[in-house]
């Protein structure tokens, strides 16, 4: 019976328990919606954590599977999830406090679907889950009714999210045409001993595209800036890290370890991936390093991420995939604390503007202190856990051999120190702004923000903990496997 | 137990200073209890030539093979002693009730720190992480302490020391992949046998060399990767530029002798003839241009960098006797660009300048003060009896046979920086005294407070001058392994 226990389900029902608590019940109760909600969130996570909660129910099996990627990557979102509800309880909604409730419940739907899209094991399941997400994030974004930039940003989401949507359809179309099938196994050996099906290749075509609306690769990037500028915060957390980590697990289940992984393919798609991933990376490097808000200079270096991922996918092989996994944990462990201090930042301000952060490092030693060393991870410096993860990137591209794509992720790799240097900069060195906020951040953010700090050059010293986690995730379609033998 | 005992009780003074201790007073004590360990370690290293502190290789493959592992040899103990000594005068001579105490007693030992676990590490994924952990704090020290065009110094020496950092990891990973799949180790011991058993082929170690000369060579200063030294030099703060200086500089030559000499032998050959011309440049421009100087601690920041030129005449020379006199100059750089950096952060404390033209008649107002830059001066200038002449020395024997021409252009160089340094004391000890000395408050050293770490970089200085075997000692078996092929 505990197949029902799955962290989806009790996802969906804590959503919608959530609502109708904010609908219906009493005062006093409703008060206490925001602690509700924070504790349904880590519940769900710590159960998340237990083996048995990755059973599925029998009759979703064949569309989704459970394994050991699912089981990485669940709790991820779920850690997701539980930050994203916690800077919502602290996020001013102004003149739309009256809808507080729907702002904690609403997060709940899209991590249920995020958690269906990595252990999705067809393409059906896949479109489906992606757009419980997107629906969600639709309303997510525009959530600041009374904000115009939160209007903005919702209806381009909305309108490029349509257009990926589009693609992905017509990429699984093609796939069904071609292949007869939407199953990732069933593909897996429809495509083996054969060469490349000119119908398959024009679908994975589309669907790459379609994915790569999800995790902002250039040229489908466009998007990302305003919305994540525009969005509640909160939200903008979700769509950095669990949205774009999302599509990136996509990518690797894909084109990794999945329905499009066979040699025949990888040939085909091994340098438009490295492209895409050069493209990413440059761009985003570049364009970052000129912003001076913070939720854009996010967006930007989030765009560099992704192409670094990108290019350790490009590569091909084992390593390439392992080192996805342990990259998506160590950019979650370096910007959901650096979002959570923004978010704060912006309660205190009341924009993400750069120049709040003047001469912060002396007024709140502690929290800039976990800041730094966060933002330093993102930068990719040892001894911090971003430093690892970029190296196993570097190296993977050195043993596949790709020298252009290597030359180009060093040169973005350093010129990437400068985003992140500009706002300790401006935190050590600059003088402090003129109307200092009679507020302090509240001591909570002392202890998460160091105990992130600390968490981040502790993996830095030990990434054999990273690894295991690749290790775990790295579990092949048997299928493949067998294809390859 | 030793080796991790040294990089424990600075870390514990780091966080009893961030808990309230009195800075000065507890990095003090820090630095010279860590002595203790170090003279354990020493004693072990004297007795069985290694100790070792940490997991044992094992042989089976991993995806990430680092493991913390930390050791001593003959080498590393006089790095190691160079470090411990530096670090404690530097401390000693930094100024107490300096602005934000907290955070600039917390970089210098972080800076020791460093340095000490660079060079008790063993694995070299932790060797070039200890690199980094000191590179940021010198960062912030120059560009929070610094003086002058502080912050434009210290983002030239993020710039280049990154760039630098980045070359020298591409060459890290390099050696590591090009080692057959089943040998692949990040240990230099096991390292140092593989390519002992089967060399790398000849290519692979040009682009080896080549990678390793310049990553290491730009954290060395060498021409003309050198720009970033002198002014950086000149901004930091003078506890900051001896610990930069006196020991962190160090780490590239000791890398280079570490990796690049015994794991690309070929190639360090064939590139041989670039190395001299490069340290030719090093040797005659740095030269002259320290010549042109008019503040004392530019001149200071060139002519340090100027002597690595003779430490690389050391590294090709191909001989045990050249490879000692390397050790024992770096040793004796170290100590005497310390000593020289903390006389001149006395002498710029005292008079507000350190433009010798304003300096002038210090040596009848400040007999003390006048003494240990004689000192400082006499062991740059490579008078006998003092550690930079024995090595100087050493070097030139050795390396008679293979580069007679570089000898007598480093010969040129011993005359080049008497030149300098003498110009230099003439200007600031002798002459007229100026209105800047004969100001009010203009005082010698006071007493033993400030007197002590100047009186031990000198005896120590004067120590290995006149028995420099005590550096090259207990590390001539292991200079001579890393030379047998």
């Amino acid at each position: 019976m505990s197949a029902w226990f799955c962290p989806e389900i009790l996802l969906t029902l804590a959503g919608v328990g959530l609502i109708l608590v904010d609908t219906l019940a009493p005062e006093q109760v409703r008060r206490r919606t925001p602690l509700l909600a924070l504790l349904a969130a880590m519940g769900i996570l710590g159960w998340s954590l237990w083996p048995e909660s990755r059973a599925l129910p029998t009759s979703w099996l064949s569309l989704f599977i459970s394994d050991g990627l699912a089981a990485v990557f669940k709790p991820f979102f779920l850690f997701c999830l539980v930050a994203v509800v916690g800077m919502a309880t602290r996020y001013r909604l102004e003149a739309d406090e009256a809808v507080r409730g729907e702002f904690l419940a609403l997060p709940f739907f899209p991590t249920a679907g995020l958690c269906l899209l990595v252990s999705a094991r067809d393409f059906l399941a896949v479109f489906v889950a992606l757009e419980l997400v997107s629906i969600s994030l639709y309303l997510l974004t525009a959530f600041h009714r009374t904000k115009p930039a939160s209007l903005e940003a919702g209806i381009k989401l909305l309108v490029m999210g349509g257009l990926s949507t589009g693609f992905l359809v017509m990429g699984i179309a093609w796939l069904y045409a071609g292949a007869g099938t939407t199953e990732f196994s069933k593909l897996l050996l429809t495509q083996a001993g054969t060469g490349a099906n000119p119908a398959v290749l024009m679908a994975a075509g589309l669907i790459l595209a379609g994915i790569g609306f999800k995790v902002a690769a250039v040229p489908f990037h466009a998007w990302a800036p305003d919305v994540y500028e525009g969005s509640p915060t909160p939200v903008t957390a979700f769509l950095a890290v669990a949205s774009k980590a999302a599509g990136l697990i996509l990518l690797l289940r894909v084109f990794g370890i999945g329905a499009f992984a066979l040699e025949s393919m990888g040939e085909f798609f091994r340098p438009i991936l490295l492209t895409l991933g050069i493209a990413t990376v440059t761009l985003g490097t570049l364009a970052a390093l000129p912003q001076r808000d913070f939720k854009r200079l996010l967006a930007y270096s989030g765009i560099a991420h992704a192409g670094f991922m990108i290019l350790a996918l490009g590569t091909g092989g084992e390593g390439g995939v392992g080192t996805v996994v342990a990259y998506l944990w160590a950019y979650l462990l370096a910007s959901l604390p650096v979002l959570l201090f923004v978010n704060e930042m912006e309660r205190l301000h009341g924009s993400t503007d750069l120049r709040h952060l003047d001469g912060i490092g002396r007024r709140e030693p502690g929290p800039s202190l976990g800041f730094t060393l966060c933002l330093l991870s993102m930068a990719g410096l040892p001894p911090l856990v971003g430093f690892p993860v970029k190296l196993a990137v570097l190296a993977n591209l050195w043993n596949a051999g790709e020298r252009p794509a290597l030359v180009v992720a060093v040169i973005m790799a350093v010129a990437g120190l400068g985003i992140y240097l500009t706002p300790i900069r401006a935190m050590y060195w600059e003088r402090e702004a003129d109307a200092i906020p009679a507020r302090r951040f509240p001591p909570f953010l002392f202890w998460v923000m160091v105990m992130a700090g600390l968490l981040n050059v502790w993996l830095g010293f030990q990434p054999q903990e990273l690894v295991r986690l690749a290790e775990k995730s790295l579990s092949p379609l048997p299928v493949l496997e067998a294809i390859r033998e | 137990m030793c080796l991790p005992a040294m990089l424990v009780i600075p870390l514990l003074a780091v966080g009893l200073i961030a808990l309230g201790s009195r800075p000065k007073v507890t990095a003090l004590w820090a630095s010279v209890v860590n002595c203790i360990p170090g003279c354990l370690a020493s004693g072990g290293v004297l007795r069985s030539g290694e100790i070792l502190f940490g997991p044992e290789p094992i042989p089976a493959r991993e995806v990430f093979p680092a493991k913390f592992i930390l050791g001593m040899d003959g080498l590393s103990l006089s790095m190691v002693w160079l470090t411990l000594l530096v670090t404690v005068a530097a401390i000693g001579s930094a100024q107490a009730g300096i602005k934000r105490e907290k955070e600039y007693f917390i970089c210098l030992l972080l800076i020791g720190l460093g340095a000490l676990g660079a060079f008790l590490s063993v694995d070299l994924f932790y060797f070039f992480t200890f690199h980094e952990v000191a590179l940021v704090p010198t960062f912030l020290l120059v560009g929070i302490w610094g003086q002058g065009d502080r912050a434009g110094a210290a983002w030239r020496m993020t710039v280049y020391l990154m760039l630098g950092s980045m070359v020298l990891l591409m060459g890290l990973i390099g050696l590591y992949l090009s080692l057959p799949e089943t040998a692949r180790s990040l240990d230099w011991r096991v390292l140092g046998e593989t390519v002992r058993a089967n060399p790398l082929s000849p290519g692979t170690q040009r682009i080896l060399a080549a990678l390793l000369l310049i990553g290491f060579g730009t954290l060395v200063s060498l021409v003309p990767f050198h720009s970033w030294a002198p002014g950086g030099y000149a901004s930091a703060p003078a506890p900051a530029a001896m610990l930069h200086a006196g020991v962190l500089k160090k780490f590239g030559l000791y890398g280079l002798m570490r990796v690049a000499l015994p794991m690309t032998p070929d190639g360090w050959k064939e590139i041989g003839w670039i190395v001299g011309l490069l340290l030719a440049g090093n040797i005659l421009y740095l030269g002259l241009a320290a010549l042109q100087q008019r503040d004392f601690r530019w001149l200071l920041g060139f002519s340090s960098a100027m002597h690595m030129g003779t430490v690389f005449l050391g590294l090709i020379s191909g001989t045990v006797l050249g490879l000692a006199g390397a050790l024992t100059l770096m040793v004796g750089h170290g100590l005497s660009a310390a000593l020289g950096f903390a006389v001149a952060g006395e002498i710029s404390r005292r008079t507000g300048t350190s433009w010798m033209q304003d300096l002038g008649g210090l040596a009848q107002r400040a007999p003390k003060l006048w003494f240990y830059l004689m000192v400082a001066a006499m062991a740059s200038m490579g008078l006998p009896g003092l550690a930079n002449f024995a090595g100087e020395i050493m070097i030139f024997f050795g390396a008679w046979a293979a580069h007679p021409g570089l000898v007598g252009i480093a010969a040129w160089g011993v005359v080049l920086s008497a030149v300098a340094m003498l110009r230099a004391v003439r200007a600031i000890a002798f002459g007229a005294m100026s209105p800047a000395v004969s100001a009010e408050g203009v005082a010698d050293l006071q007493g033993i407070r400030e007197t002590w770490p100047l009186a031990a970089l000198s005896l120590a200085l004067l120590l290995v001058g006149i028995v420099p075997l005590v550096v090259y000692g207990p590390a001539q078996p292991v200079l001579e392994r890393l030379l047998t092929p």
